[in-house]
């Protein structure tokens, strides 16, 4: 059963001090909906993706699906760390090519700056293995990804400056996106200047802690045809993969993975064997600019350790061989958790459908990819798009 | 506006039977692995069983390892506010398995021995010490 996507949403990221979780939800929801030409009623399931561990509501699904008016359709939440949104997705692409429902929503939603930064560090250093590494090492998240980027740059030779040409072009693209966290260009000087979080990585190389909803509405292609749809996103394939919860049980510090056997199993199944050539957009988690290279890396954009020089060569720009995160990223559009493998698919879907505006890729395959990761590497998706 | 929410403090009591060689060994000085048996699997952070069925057996770390990553946490998060300075979390390879630690002036190559110690709020760990 081919599953689509017919319709897409998305909140403005960044400090949301004006909404709680379920008020934010339904700013995605209702423009997923509208964006659809479809009513609640026609919705058989909705799964809502929240990590929600820095929240006051423990189970934020019953209220998200309450407020958006899925009260009976709301029977599951998802998490998968920073990859609920893809796990979203994919929770209600299974349902759907499982022929259990015909229509299916994805919600990603996440409040995160209801608590203080050193809480939130406190927090995020527990998403990997609590007894063995937080409580007696004081692990955080940029921490996890900063021990990736010290291997890399002792291996590979990748620079300081490489990676704050990463942060220079999520910043360059987010400026142009009225929904992104940060509208602001910066410099590599602003980087470089920027003080340590974690080192190597500066307060520039992080994505910032942000409020944010996003929603995507799929359907059978049985459906889509009885309902007159004709402009539609198809899911080609999901890859999916897991790795080990403690840092000292992988296997290298150089890549993640669980993101090359997502892939392996993403390219596989949608038969891609070029994928600089064959996609048109593609969306990388990219919560930390190291974690962009990796990605470039694992995706097979470039070779292992040619991920410093390929952002570099201006091709993940746009206008370049590769477009990657034309909307920001999640190092400048703002990474709220859950909301962000569901707001790649939005990404992606107004990409392909020649929506975006001054962003606008150049459409020639029309073929998007979504790299969505949890944690650092302990959960990675990677889905193929087409229209 | 904004309603402050009621405080809730949360403190587990977290069971360390099946380690607790592990944990008693780092006040020792002793830095322990579990291996199988059966099969040879390595395990650290050690396990009680491995995962093919054989038993296995506690093993002492020792000896000289290589650094393979570092990171000095400058933005330090709740619950270890207490270390006003940054701190260097380092991970280094002892034959099979990988071992964190904190460590002082440590880059990727070097070579480091392990030793235990407690911090400043009673919780034992691991350090290590550059070669």
């Amino acid at each position: 059963m081919r599953v689509g996507v017919i319709g897409v949403g998305c909140s403005k990221f960044g400090r949301r001090d004006d909404v709680t979780i379920q008020e934010l939800s339904y700013e995605a929801v209702k423009e997923a909906l509208d964006d659809a030409g479809i009513s609640r009623d026609d919705v058989d399931v909705s799964v809502v993706g929240s990590v929600n561990s820095r929240g006051y509501e423990l189970m934020p699904a019953v209220l998200v699906n309450e407020y958006c008016g899925f009260t009976g359709k709301g029977p599951i939440r998802v998490e998968a760390a920073c990859a609920s949104g893809a796990a979203a997705v994919y929770t209600a692409f299974t349902s759907i090519a499982s022929g259990v429902a015909d229509v299916a929503i994805a919600i990603g939603v996440e409040k995160m700056t209801e608590v203080d930064t050193a809480t939130s560090l406190a927090i995020g250093g527990r998403a990997g293995n609590y007894l063995w590494e937080f409580h007696q090492y004081g692990t955080t998240f940029p921490a996890y990804y900063a021990i990736h980027a010290s291997a890399h740059m002792a291996k590979y030779g990748t620079t300081e400056e490489q990676l704050a040409k990463v942060a220079v072009k999520a910043h360059r693209n987010a400026a142009k996106n009225p929904k992104a966290h940060f509208q602001k260009e910066i410099s590599v000087e602003d980087v470089l200047n920027s003080r340590y979080i974690t080192y190597p990585l500066k307060l520039y190389d992080c994505s910032p802690i942000s409020d944010g909803s996003s929603a995507a509405i799929l359907a059978s292609e049985e459906k889509i045809k009885e309902m007159g749809i004709d402009d539609v996103v198809w899911i080609e394939s999901v890859g999916y993969a897991s790795d080990t919860s403690n840092m000292t049980r992988r296997e290298s510090f150089v890549g993640l993975k669980a993101t090359v056997l997502a892939k392996e199993m993403a390219y596989r199944r949608a038969g891609i064997e070029d994928p600089v050539k064959e996609f048109d957009i593609a969306t990388v988690h990219d919560c930390f600019t190291i974690a962009e290279i990796m990605a470039y890396e694992d995706l097979g954009f470039c070779r292992k350790g040619e991920g410093g020089r390929l952002i570099e060569s201006g091709e993940t720009d746009l206008g370049g061989k590769i477009p990657v995160n034309t909307f920001g990223g999640l190092k400048a559009k703002g990474h709220p958790l859950a909301a962000t493998g569901v707001a790649m698919v939005y990404e992606i879907v107004k990409q392909l459908r020649g929506e975006a505006g001054e962003l606008q890729v150049d459409l020639k395959n029309y073929k998007g990819l979504l790299h969505n990761v949890g944690g650092t590497g302990h959960f990675a998706y990677v889905m193929v798009l087409r229209r | 506006m904004f309603i402050e929410s009621r405080e809730l403090l949360m403190k587990h009591k977290i069971p360390v039977a099946k380690t607790e060689k592990y944990w008693k060994g780092l006040e020792e000085g002793k830095v322990y692995k579990t291996v199988c048996k059966n099969c040879g699997e390595e395990y650290y952070p050690p396990r009680a069983e491995c995962l093919c069925g054989g038993e296995v057996e506690w093993a002492e770390i020792d000896g000289e390892g290589v650094v393979e990553a570092f990171t000095t946490v400058h933005r330090i998060p709740a619950g270890f506010e207490w270390h006003e300075n940054p701190y260097t979390i380092t991970i280094a390879r002892f034959g099979n398995v990988r071992v964190m630690g904190w460590a002082e002036n440590v880059k990727v190559g070097d070579k480091v021995r392990l030793k235990t110690g407690k911090d400043e709020t009673g919780v034992w760990k691991v350090y290590f010490e550059v070669v």
